[in-house]
Parts: structure tokens; C-alpha cells; sequence
């Protein structure tokens, strides 16, 4: 049996092992952790020796379609940009399981913990194999849901189940926008086709999509007076969903929030199954965003501007779990600016984007499983009251030290010395400049150099506050069994030498993606369509300055944060107290949460959609009212006539008939 | 022979005694009489249009009909038994409990 005809378990073993937890777990050690462990490590050996053969064979794609009903079919698409991320959710997924075998040891529903999670990576995973938009948002709303379970996991906590319902809803406004997208597309093909689809053509395909970029490109609407491409429509409403999905601005308030779920769940949250899932749609969709006028610019500028706002609110957290959430959804801008610079480099831009994706699920996993490590020994999850955790924990120190390098970036470029998030980082805001030259427009380049500096700065606080100086409460604590620590040193490993062992064979192993597999993918013609005008030369031709740029920033802010933090030597009290508006500011992060609450929610959906709705509902009540108000008012005229007199009826009887007979007779005599 | 005309003519005379006695006596009894009375004069009817055309269906058709009048009979008087033990009274117009 060729290992391409496995591939569908991908998904289906960690499905199974959901059904199975759920219902032996309880009866297993650990509750069952030990199934989706195995189904999980088997998805990632199948993950791991398909992408292994496309690494040799980069056209041997799998693709396998069965019809499901009419035009619609069920499929599995894995070409280089689908293995990668296969077998790094699985890999990423697999870890941060065993380490929830010690995480949550002590909690009293592991079986359920493990099930929920098990359809979380199975639901990921289906995310990423599918060879239809239909099945990829299936199982996007089954990871929605996941999140939904996982974040209220400590449902009687009631800030855990606010937090989920926040998840629920904010995530829903993107999806809404993206079924709203796969709505008008399947419209748009159906109308292509004049509504005769021929036998075999499953119109939601992404090759059968492709396939008609230039055609959907071609439909213009008015929208306020300008004529607006179907496609940029479409690109845009996927796009929503992604910002809902991947946390960007405004919809990344569910993101900080979704910290109340166990560590373990924050972790594959941020690094390996939900939040990568809208830069995977958008990195699955690319040639239609490559084609539609202005959709990559709208990427681009929110990706940028996401990367510092979420920078900037990351910097004033004392939630060591916050602090790692800004800085997820920092990253989260990074990919999307990534992939808007296909602007201007193309399909190398997936490649970018990807590289940071796969290099950041490492390193956040490993920052994420970390701070559980250090919350699931000192007891606590404001860095305010730790310091000198160090002592206590060499191993999680030096991971997260590792994790934290990564992040900001060290490395030497033009050399492979470096940690793994500096060779993707880089070629992202490399990109950036470029499109800056191209376009005469830095805003882009600027907001991605000072959220690099930014993220130096804050990563750098919490580590210097977390682990350096001397206990500031008196908590106990120990290093943490291994079969948490263990994990920690692989992601270790692989957040150091990852970037640089893959920094040259990735990119070129992904634009395989879009060279091989769909039909006439002509990436230059695509671009045309989108009227994007692709730079002649790549990156990595800039002046020396600005390619040292990310690196000097990383130092500078790594200085900084140790003049502050560890050093202490400039003293913070009076920028960081409540008097301060900016620090206010960013602190209650941009009062963004009071606006939805007490404007959105309160204003708009409550007082004006509800009353507005209410009095709809009235006006609708009172027709009803009125239909039946007649009915009965009639009714109790006419029932007067039943007098239940016995020979009343036959009165009417004998009348009726003596009538009908003489009517009979008159017609008769008359015709 | 005796003419059809005479038959239909005492059809008639018992339909009209029956009618009459049906609109305007008020013991049940006596209405399940007449309603009997305007059967039988229908059933007259069958058997002296059946004589007269020389086709037997009516007769069969006639004696169906006694048969379901019997039936009929039994069930009404029934009833109107169970009525009398409640009510100890058979007067149809005072039997409206149903009624509005």
C-alpha cells in the first residue's frame, strides 16, 4: 500500500482517537492520553514521509477526489505547502500532548481534555488537507468549535466560559464573512459555467478555482460609485475570515482572552492549530489574492499594522501568558505582511510567510509550553510576582531563553548563524523594504522594523522579570518531571537550527506548490490580473544597513529591556503607573475591549439591533394577532347557528332540499 | 295490477307522516320512529320501482336497507337508553350539554 493511499488517516486517526478517549479514557491511565499520542505520531509519520517524498519528487502530489453529492466532492490535496504544515501541526500537536501528560496530571477531566484536543489537531489537520473550500471550511468551524470547548475547558470558572463565548463570537463575525466569500465564488463559477457543470468538474476545487481566476477577475460590480473586481470581493471577505481566525486587528480581542484554556491549549492555540489556520487560507487561496486588484495591499498594511499595535500592547502586560499572546498576534501581522508582499516578490512570498509560520509554531509552542512549565511550579501567572525563577528551573530557562532569541531574532546575516525566527523574520521585512522601494511607500517596512524592536523589548521584560533577579513572592516550585521538560528541549532544538538547517531549501520547496500541481498558473499573468508590479530583482540585495537593520534593533532592544529590567538601572515607576495616559493606554489595550463591549454590545447590537428587532417582532406579533383575531371574532358569531336543536337541522335539511328540488324543476322548465 | 302510481303515492303519505312527526315531537323515542317511518316509505319506493321494471336489484337494495335500519335502531335506542338511566329524561332538546 503506497503511503499516499494513507494519507487520508491523517485526519480520521486523531478523529478516532477523539470517539475513543472520549469514551474509554476514563478507564486508561492518565485518562487515555495515550491514544491520541499514538494516532497523533502515526498522522505525523504519514505527514512526514509524504512530505519527505514530495521533498524528492515535488510532483508527486497527492490528490485523490470522491464525489459527495451533486458537484461537490470530498477530497485530499497534499502538495508541499499542505505537507509542511501537516507535519508540522502533527509534530507540534504530538509534543504538546505528551507534555500535557504532566501538565494535567492533576486535573480531575483529562479524558475530556484529551478528546477535545485530539479533534482539535484532527480538525486542523482536515483544515489543511483539503482539496475543496467546502471541506476546508468544515473542519475551519470544527476548529472554531474545538477552540470554543477548550478555552471554557474550566467552564466553572466563569472568565473561562466569557472568554470562550468571546472566542465563539468573535471568530463567527470572520467566518460569516468567509461563507459569505465561498457563497459569491461558487455564484460566480456557477454563472461561468452558465449553469450547466459538466460530470466530473467539482466546482469548489481549488484547482477548478484557479483554473478560473482570470474569468472571476474579469466580473466588475459598482460598490459606492467604483467598479470593484469579483475577485477582490471574494479575496477579501476569505481575508475576513482570516483576520477572525488569525487574530489580526480588530478581531484579535478573542486572542489575549483565550488564555483562560490550560496552558497546553493556549499552546496549540498560538503555534500549531487555530491561528495559523487564516494565513493557511490565505496562503491556500494565494493566486486569487495574487490576482485581485488591492487585496494584497489590504494583507499587507493589516498584517503590518497588527504586527506593532499588538506590539505595543504586549510591552505593558504582567500576565506572563498575555505578554506571549500580543506577541503571537505581533507574529500573526508578520505572516500576513509576509504574504501581502506578494505584491511585489510573488509566490516567493508564501514561501516567506510559511518559513515564519513553521518557525514561529516551534518557538511560541516552546515560549507557550515554557510559561506553563514556570505557572505549573510557581503558581502563579504574573511575572510581577516571580523573578529568579532561573534557580529553580534551569531547563525551562534556558528553552525559553532559546524560544525568546528566536523570536526576536538573533542571528548574523549573510551567514547561517542564527536562531530560527531571524531567517524568517527577515526575509519578511527584507520584503517589506522592497515593496518600500517599489512603491515609495515605507509604512509597511517602518511598522515591521519598529515591531521588531518592540518585540525584542517585551520578550526580554518577561524574561528578565521571570527568571533573573531575586524571588520577589515566596513561592516554592521545582524543575518539572520529564515528560514535560522533554518536549521543551526538542522544540528547543528545534527553534535553534530549524531556520538554519531550512532557511534555502524551503522557500524554493514551497513555490513548487504553485509551479507544479494547478493548471496554467502563470505567475507573472496572475499578477497582471492584479495589476501588481513584481520587483525584477529578489531580496537580499538591499544595502548592508538594511540588512542588519532587524538584527541592530533586536540588540537595541534586548539592551534596553536589561537597562530596565535586569540591570534596573533606569527607573520605570513613573512611566509605568496608572497616571500615565499612554501607558493607561496601552495597558486597558486601546480600551478596544470597552468599545466592543460598551459600544458594540451595548449601543449598537443591544439598544439598536435588539430594539430595533423587538419592534420588527412586535409588528410581525400583531398581523399574526390580527389573522387569528378575525377568525376567532367570526367564529363566534357563526357558531350561534349550531343551536343543538335536533329539529332545527332537520328544518334546514327539509328547507334546503324542498329549495334544490324546485330549483331543479325551474331550470328544467326553463331550458 | 296494482299502478306504480299508488305505491309511490303511499311512500309519499308515510314520508310526510314521518317528516311531520320528526320537526315536531320531541321524545327521542318518538323521532327514532319517524325517522324508521321515512326509511321504510324510501324502502317502498326501491321495492315499486324494482316490481315495476322487472329488475330484482332494488328488492336486494331494499332488504340491505331494513337490515342497516335494524342496526341503526338498535345503536339509537341504545343511546337513548343510557341517556334515560342519566338523565331520566328523553327529550332531545334538553340534551345540549355539547352545546356552546
Amino acid at each position: 500500500m503506497a503511503i499516499e493511499d494513507m494519507a487520508f488517516l491523517i485526519p480520521v486517526l486523531p478523529a478516532l482517537a477523539f470517539v475513543l478517549t472520549f469514551f474509554l479514557g476514563k478507564k486508561l491511565p492518565n485518562g487515555g492520553a495515550i491514544i491520541p499520542i499514538i494516532a497523533i505520531f502515526t498522522s505525523f509519520v504519514i505527514s512526514l514521509m509524504i512530505t519527505l517524498n514530495l521533498l524528492q519528487n515535488p510532483e508527486q502530489v497527492v490528490s485523490q477526489s470522491y464525489n459527495w453529492f451533486a458537484i461537490l466532492n470530498v477530497g485530499v490535496l497534499i502538495d508541499p505547502l499542505a505537507a509542511v504544515m501537516l507535519s508540522m501541526v502533527s509534530f507540534v500537536s504530538l509534543l504538546i500532548h505528551i507534555y500535557a501528560v504532566g501538565y494535567m496530571s492533576h486535573d480531575k477531566a483529562q479524558p475530556r481534555y484529551f478528546a477535545e484536543t485530539a479533534l482539535f489537531t484532527a480538525a486542523m489537520l482536515g483544515v489543511v488537507l483539503s482539496d475543496n473550500i467546502l471541506q476546508f471550511f468544515i473542519c475551519w468551524e470544527l476548529v472554531g468549535l474545538c477552540s470554543y470547548l477548550l478555552i471554557g475547558f474550566w467552564f466553572e470558572k466563569p472568565s473561562a466560559a466569557s472568554a470562550a463565548k468571546k472566542a465563539f463570537l468573535t471568530t463567527r463575525v470572520g467566518d460569516v464573512m468567509f461563507l459569505a466569500g465561498i457563497i459569491l465564488l461558487f455564484a460566480d463559477i456557477f454563472r461561468i459555467f452558465n449553469g450547466s457543470i459538466p460530470e466530473g468538474v467539482y466546482v469548489l476545487r481549488f484547482d477548478e478555482i484557479f483554473t478560473h481566476i482570470p474569468e472571476i477577475a474579469a466580473l466588475n460590480t459598482q460598490i459606492f460609485g467604483f467598479e470593484v473586481s469579483h475577485l477582490t470581493i471574494i479575496t477579501l471577505l476569505f481575508f475576513g475570515g482570516a483576520v477572525g481566525k488569525s487574530g489580526q486587528f480588530p478581531l484579535h480581542v478573542w486572542l489575549p482572552d483565550a488564555m483562560e484554556g490550560p496552558t497546553t491549549v493556549s499552546a496549540l492555540i498560538h503555534a500549531a492549530t487555530m491561528v495559523t489556520a487564516g494565513v493557511y487560507l490565505v496562503a491556500r487561496t494565494f493566486p486569487m489574492f495574487l490576482a485581485a486588484p488591492y487585496s494584497l495591499l489590504v494583507v499587507a498594511y493589516l498584517g503590518a499594522f497588527t504586527a506593532l499595535f499588538a506590539a505595543t500592547m504586549g510591552l505593558v502586560m504582567n500576565d506572563i501568558k498575555r505578554v506571549l499572546a500580543f506577541s503571537t498576534i505581533s507574529q500573526l501581522g508578520y505572516m500576513m505582511l509576509g504574504l501581502g508582499m506578494g505584491a511585489v516578490i510573488g509566490v516567493t512570498a508564501v514561501g516567506d510567510s510559511l518559513f515564519h509560520l513553521i518557525n514561529h509554531a516551534f518557538f511560541k509552542a516552546l515560549l507557550f509550553l515554557c510559561a506553563g512549565s514556570v505557572i505549573h511550579a510557581v503558581g502563579t501567572q504574573d511575572i510581577r510576582q516571580m523573578g529568579g525563577v532561573r534557580k529553580v528551573m534551569p531547563i525551562t530557562f534556558a528553552t525559553m531563553l532559546i524560544a525568546s532569541l528566536a523570536l526576536a531574532g538573533f542571528g548574523i546575516p549573510g551567514t547561517s548563524i542564527g536562531v530560527s525566527g531571524f531567517f524568517s523574520k527577515d526575509p519578511i521585512i527584507e520584503a517589506a523594504y522592497l515593496f518600500g522601494e517599489s512603491t515609495e511607500n515605507w509604512v509597511p517596512y517602518l511598522f515591521s522594523i519598529v515591531a521588531a524592536l518592540l518585540t525584542s523589548i517585551y520578550i526580554f521584560r518577561l524574561i528578565f522579570m521571570t527568571f533573573t533577579g531575586k524571588p520577589r513572592t515566596n513561592y516554592g516550585g521545582h524543575e518539572s518531571p520529564s515528560v514535560m521538560t522533554v518536549p521543551l528541549m526538542i522544540l528547543g532544538v528545534l527553534a535553534l537550527v530549524f531556520g538554519a538547517l531550512t532557511k534555502t531549501g524551503f522557500g524554493k520547496f514551497l513555490e513548487e506548490t504553485f509551479a507544479n500541481n494547478f493548471v496554467n498558473m502563470d505567475i507573472h499573468a496572475l499578477a497582471e490580473i492584479g495589476k501588481y508590479h513584481l520587483a525584477s530583482h529578489g531580496a537580499g540585495s538591499e544595502p548592508l544597513l538594511i540588512l542588519w537593520m532587524p538584527v541592530i534593533v533586536a540588540i537595541a532592544g534586548l539592551l534596553i529591556s536589561y537597562l530596565i529590567y535586569g540591570m534596573r538601572i533606569i527607573d520605570m515607576s513613573s512611566i509605568v503607573s496608572r497616571k500615565n495616559p499612554i501607558y493607561k493606554l496601552l495597558y486597558n489595550r486601546y480600551y478596544q475591549n470597552a468599545i466592543f463591549t460598551q459600544f458594540l454590545a451595548v449601543k449598537v447590537i443591544y439598544e439598536g439591533l435588539a430594539l430595533a428587532g423587538r419592534a420588527i417582532d412586535r409588528g410581525f406579533d400583531w398581523t399574526v394577532y390580527l389573522i387569528g383575531h378575525i377568525f376567532t371574532e367570526a367564529s363566534d358569531g357563526l357558531r350561534l347557528l349550531q343551536t343543538g336543536v335536533v329539529q332545527n337541522y332537520a328544518t334546514s335539511v327539509v328547507t334546503g332540499v324542498s329549495l334544490l328540488i324546485i330549483l331543479v324543476k325551474l331550470i328544467l322548465e326553463v331550458f | 295490477m296494482i299502478p306504480l302510481f299508488y305505491y309511490l303515492a303511499l311512500s309519499a303519505i308515510i314520508f310526510s307522516i314521518g317528516l311531520f312527526g320528526f320537526m315536531t315531537q320531541r321524545s327521542g323515542i318518538r323521532m327514532l320512529m319517524c325517522v324508521e317511518l321515512m326509511l321504510n316509505a324510501a324502502n317502498i319506493n326501491l321495492v315499486a320501482f324494482s316490481s315495476y321494471n322487472g329488475d330484482l336489484t332494488g328488492q336486494v337494495f331494499a332488504l340491505y336497507s331494513i337490515a342497516l335500519a335494524a342496526a341503526e335502531a338498535a345503536i339509537g335506542f341504545a343511546i337513548l337508553m343510557s341517556i334515560y338511566r342519566v338523565r331520566d329524561m328523553i327529550d332531545l332538546n334538553k340534551i345540549n350539554v355539547l352545546r356552546w
